[in-house]
């Protein structure tokens, strides 16, 4: 009791201190703003609206909006409040205007979601009220409230109270600011330049803008290029991807950079400054040579210099089944048809630049990297993905037993472009395969902490595809499909599924326990549980297929930090919002295409692609992009000149300059995030920033701290 | 010879001193070449056999086990041991009373009965273990340790079940020894010795003995034994090596068992790992009591010395 007591005491302590130092610091924040922003606003005396929104049953079905409400009118500054059943619709806007108006607030409060969904919609409605757009603070009373303490009424009701008293706090101290338009450089990049870099690139070339194709290996094309058919169709895969590769080789507002990296990213929306790092390749394109003063030189792709090439080396290409010289082009469809030089394992002999002769003297076995400078207004990521390393599961014995085999191996092994020219062999005494096993999953959907959790997606309908190709091949040929669901879930996907149960395939339901090999015959027993039969299954095969999984691009980390785009948990680029906005990302002006932002069969990540392009070409046409004013600002009178903000700043917005004969630190709007790592360091307090003030955030500290006691 | 680098509470278990006490003489022999000294545990009980035990009554199985483990606690030592059971019963039991006070806790009391304490300030490591981790010896230095290569001889591997598996309670510090459904790092240590390793059928199935299953239902554990020796019969080796007693039990006496009951004789030597390094290392097949086993190690011998 006693000490109940006390503490009561102390609070009545505090609050006169409080009360006492209101003003005081009022004034201080008056003082504190720069001089550049009027500071006339926030003298006159504060009306704050306050807005509830219902949100259906999402927020009033969790707490007592009455309640809230009545709470709301004795906060002080708050002039006006209101609740309505969807304060995001039109009559819910409109609510809002009609209270601006007629009760001449200056501030509004509007109670709901999160600012990341509807902040834009409330600051229109501000606006069309008549007040500067950034007099509207949100307090988020659904994803940190009502969803979360969906069965605790009472604890939502107070914290809903809290949180509207924080928001009125800050509100009553907000300033007019004014967004900074800034021209957008009328170019755009794509990075990688599989399928989905490809449409993209030709979707943004053909409206017209100059668009930068990125990609780090020497021939555009990707993983598609790889594959033999594609499902359910049939097409083959390098017969409809080759016009677009010719496409992307033409267009004329292309600029196609192959074997080269994005190296350095600095800049903005609207103005990217991106350095390329154009890989040393050793052979000159016809330009180069040009450049070089070498008339009608460089390669034309004639492969003189391969076959005199001493080197031999595994073509990456064909997953290492056939073999490639140190000079080489990966297949024939490359394009840039020119060829390239693999530095590791190049000998510098000179044979090449002998056979290439003096017309073309197209090889330089001297040739550096070349950094590049290019400014864009967008970009686009599509960097792809890489196969899981399935040796990682132990229990198939992948790399370790010779006729596991990963389906990619697959795809190039049955392709007639391939190493095979399409028969499918085994590995160990390249005989046809009768018994051929797929197992599905492999490294996907896998809590063990060994593989993947997610589902790769396009797994089950490519093995789907495996199995029709081998019927098609070979005669009298049996496949196993060892799966846990088969999810065929596009359009004329479930038919091809009953198409291949009609073709003979047999489907048994069970994770494959282990692969284990007969060493004599290198035939492989796969070992599983029918689960729909009850009954344990030692099945004797010749081949087995594993559908690895997928995952992201080895280099993704390092290009999606340059650009500032996070990843989601599995390493996957993360979108800024998964169902509205899913090829956006956090980082305006940067778009996600493809499977680099999650697993995608070919037709989403050209409708991925798509989507990205067009979301990438709207800020370019529009041709100016308004900045968020969230910058710092610097208050002279303050400002010691000691620099020290300078090195904090993570995007280089800060320098010091000559003033009235002393130093003072100068901030480039454009350049500033908002970010406040200056502004919570100044020594001297000298750095204002803007919508995020220190005044501003005391009196949300003190408003939640000194309770409802006001 | 150098002074050894490590030393280690040496808990034989069972079955290797009362069947084949050349596992222990070439143990303490050959481990002693490569620098790690093994001390006797004295007063050490069953560990106790985590199938006849653990199935039955897990308290006492806790309690017996931190019994051993105390002792080696008193001994300031590690402990090293050479049976994959021991391993299940003596490394899991003190991996678990590290991590579980409440367990700790009621093992405590009973050991207070005899005046004990388990602290949990040892480590537990299999032998096999220790010749393959370079941090104790490692493949190289067994290779340089052996002065009479098997050179010639095919053998096969029976890894066991307790050392290597269950996979997600297992904890060793090389990756390699992680890999439970392949691995290959006993065939290393095999190919150390000069001899040929050779890969079988269904190389990581179980002996058959382990779990109770031979003293409960002989005919279904010789059955699966028979099993793997039809395995290593097709792809024809000269020996079979192991790295648990019991396993050994199972595949040499088995062999008996099995022609009493199948009418199917293979005649396959069988040597814990130990024994094929005490004779690689030069010790003569009457020091490892090679002429106590049931299969007689004669044809084998006879290929490699």
């Amino acid at each position: 009791m006693a000490e109940k007591k006390k503490s009561t005491t102390k609070k009545t302590e505090s609050k006169k201190e409080t009360k006492h130092e209101a003003p005081a610091k009022q004034e201080a924040a008056q003082k504190a703003a720069p001089s550049g922003v009027s500071t006339t606003k926030t003298q006159e005396k504060a009306r704050i609206g306050v807005f509830i929104c219902h949100c259906g049953t999402n927020i009033a079905g969790s707490m007592d909006i009455n309640a809230v409400q009545d709470y709301a009118k004795t906060i002080p500054n708050v002039a006006y409040v209101d609740n309505y059943k969807y304060m995001c619709s039109m009559p819910g806007q409109a609510v809002i205007n009609k209270a601006i108006k007629d009760n001449k607030l200056t501030g509004v409060v509007v109670a709901a979601c999160s600012p990341r969904l509807h902040e834009p919609t409330f600051r229109t409605a501000t606006k069309e009220g008549g007040l500067n757009q950034f007099r509207f603070e949100m307090a988020n009373i659904r994803e940190q409230n009502s969803w979360v303490h969906m069965h605790d009424q009472e604890g939502s009701t107070e914290k809903a109270k809290d949180a509207i008293r924080i928001a009125v706090a800050k509100a009553g101290l907000l300033q007019d600011l004014f967004p900074k338009a800034v021209p957008v450089e009328h170019a755009a990049m794509v990075v990688g330049a599989g399928v989905a870099g490809m449409q993209a690139a030709l979707d943004l070339a053909n409206a017209g803008i100059k668009t930068y194709l990125i990609e780090s290996q020497p021939t555009i094309g990707g993983r598609m290029s790889q594959l033999d058919k594609t499902f359910p169709t049939l097409d083959c895969s390098q017969c409809i991807l080759t016009p677009k590769m010719v496409d992307v080789g033409r267009a004329a507002n292309i600029e196609l950079m192959t074997y080269s990296e994005v190296d350095a990213v600095e800049g903005y929306i609207g103005n990217f400054d991106v350095t390329v790092r154009k890989k040393a390749r050793g052979v000159l394109t016809p330009a180069e040579a040009e450049a070089r003063g070498i008339v009608g030189g460089g390669c034309n792709g004639c492969g003189d210099c391969e076959p005199v090439c001493p080197v031999v080396k595994p073509n990456e290409f064909e997953v290492g089944m056939k073999p490639r010289k140190a000079i080489y082009i990966s297949h024939p469809q490359v394009v840039p048809l020119i060829y390239t030089i693999d530095w590791n394992s190049c000998i510098k002999c000179g044979l090449c630049v002998t056979a290439c002769g003096p017309e073309k003297k197209a090889i330089d076995l001297e040739a550096k990297d070349e950094l590049v400078k290019v400014k864009v207004g967008t970009a686009i990521l599509a960097t792809g993905y890489d196969m899981f390393p399935v040796e990682k599961k132990t229990e198939w014995g992948y790399k370790k037993y010779e006729n596991v085999i990963s389906s990619l191996e697959f795809e190039r092994l049955i392709c007639a472009s391939g190493p095979t020219s399409g028969h499918l062999v085994r590995p160990s005494d390249g005989e046809t395969p009768k018994r051929v096993a797929f197992v599905l999953c492999a490294g996907s959907r896998d809590n063990t902490g060994n593989g993947k959790p997610y589902c790769s997606r396009f797994c089950c309908m490519y093995s789907l595809k495996h199995a029709h190709q081998i019927y098609e091949k070979i005669p009298g040929v049996q496949a196993y499909l060892f799966y846990m669901d088969i999810r065929s879930f596009g359009k004329m996907y479930e038919e091809f599924y009953y198409r291949i149960q009609d073709e003979g395939a047999k489907f048994i339901r069970g994770r494959v326990a282990n692969i284990l090999e007969d060493p004599v015959t290198k035939n492989l027993h796969v070992h599983t549980d029918d689960t729909l039969l009850n009954r344990p299954v030692d099945m004797e095969v010749d081949l087995v297929v594993l559908a690895a999984a997928v995952q992201p691009k080895e280099d993704t980390n390092r290009t999606r930090k340059l650009f500032g785009v996070s990843c989601s948990m599995d390493g996957w680029l993360l979108e800024a919002h998964p169902k509205l906005n899913p090829c956006g990302t956090t980082t305006a002006g940067v778009f996600l295409a493809g499977v680099c932002q999650g697993p995608k069969d070919i037709p989403d990540t050209v409708a991925s692609a798509e989507g990205a392009a067009s979301a990438a070409s709207i800020p370019i046409h529009k041709g100016e992009v308004e900045l968020e004013p969230y910058f710092a600002t610097c208050i002279e009178e303050r400002c010691a000149g000691c620099g020290m903000c300078i090195n904090l700043c993570p995007y280089s917005a800060l320098a010091l300059v000559e003033k009235d004969g002393r130093q003072v630190m100068q901030v480039t709007e454009a350049k500033c995030k908002g970010c406040g790592t200056c502004g919570g360091f100044c020594p001297g307090g000298a750095i204002w920033m803007n919508h995020f003030a220190t005044p501003q955030i005391v009196a949300q500290i003190d408003a939640f701290l000194l309770g409802g006691e006001q | 010879m150098s002074e050894a680098k490590h030393k280690f509470a040496f808990y034989l278990g069972c079955i290797a001193p009362n069947r084949y006490p050349g596992c222990e003489s070439a143990s303490i022999k050959a481990m002693k070449k490569l620098g790690v000294e093994l001390v006797p545990l004295k007063g050490a009980s069953c560990c106790p056999a985590p199938g006849a035990f653990g199935s039955i009554d897990l308290n006492v199985f806790y309690a017996m086990a931190a019994r051993n483990l105390v002792l080696a606690e008193q001994m300031k030592m590690d402990i090293a041991l050479l049976c994959n059971g021991c391993y299940k019963s003596i490394w899991e039991v003190n991996h678990k009373l590290k991590h579980n006070q409440d367990l700790r806790d009621g093992v405590n009391e009973v050991l207070k009965e005899i005046d004990m304490e388990y602290k949990g300030t040892i480590n537990v490591y299999h032998t096999a273990e220790l010749l393959y981790n370079e941090k104790f010896i490692g493949v190289e230095k067994v290779r340089s340790s052996v002065t009479n290569p098997l050179t010639g001889a095919r053998i096969a591997v029976h890894y066991g079940c307790h050392l290597t598996k269950p996979h997600k309670d297992r904890e060793f510090e090389n990756d390699v020894m992680l890999n439970t459904e392949h691995p290959s790092w006993m065939e290393e240590l095999v190919a150390a010795l000069g001899a040929t390793p050779v890969e079988y059928r269904n190389k990581m199935q179980c002996c058959g003995a382990g779990g109770g299953v031979r003293g409960y239902d002989i005919v279904h554990a010789l059955d699966i034994a028979n099993e793997k020796l039809i395995n290593l019969k097709n792809v024809g080796v000269d020996a079979l090596t192991d790295i648990c007693p019991f396993c050994q039990l199972q595949f040499d006496r088995g062999q008996i068992e099995i022609k009493e009951k199948f009418g199917v004789s293979y005649d396959l030597p069988v040597l814990h790992y130990a024994e094929l390094l005490g004779l690689a290392q030069g010790m003569s097949p009457q020091d490892l009591g090679l002429d106590l086993h049931a299969i007689s190690c004669e044809p084998f011998l006879q290929k490699v010395l």
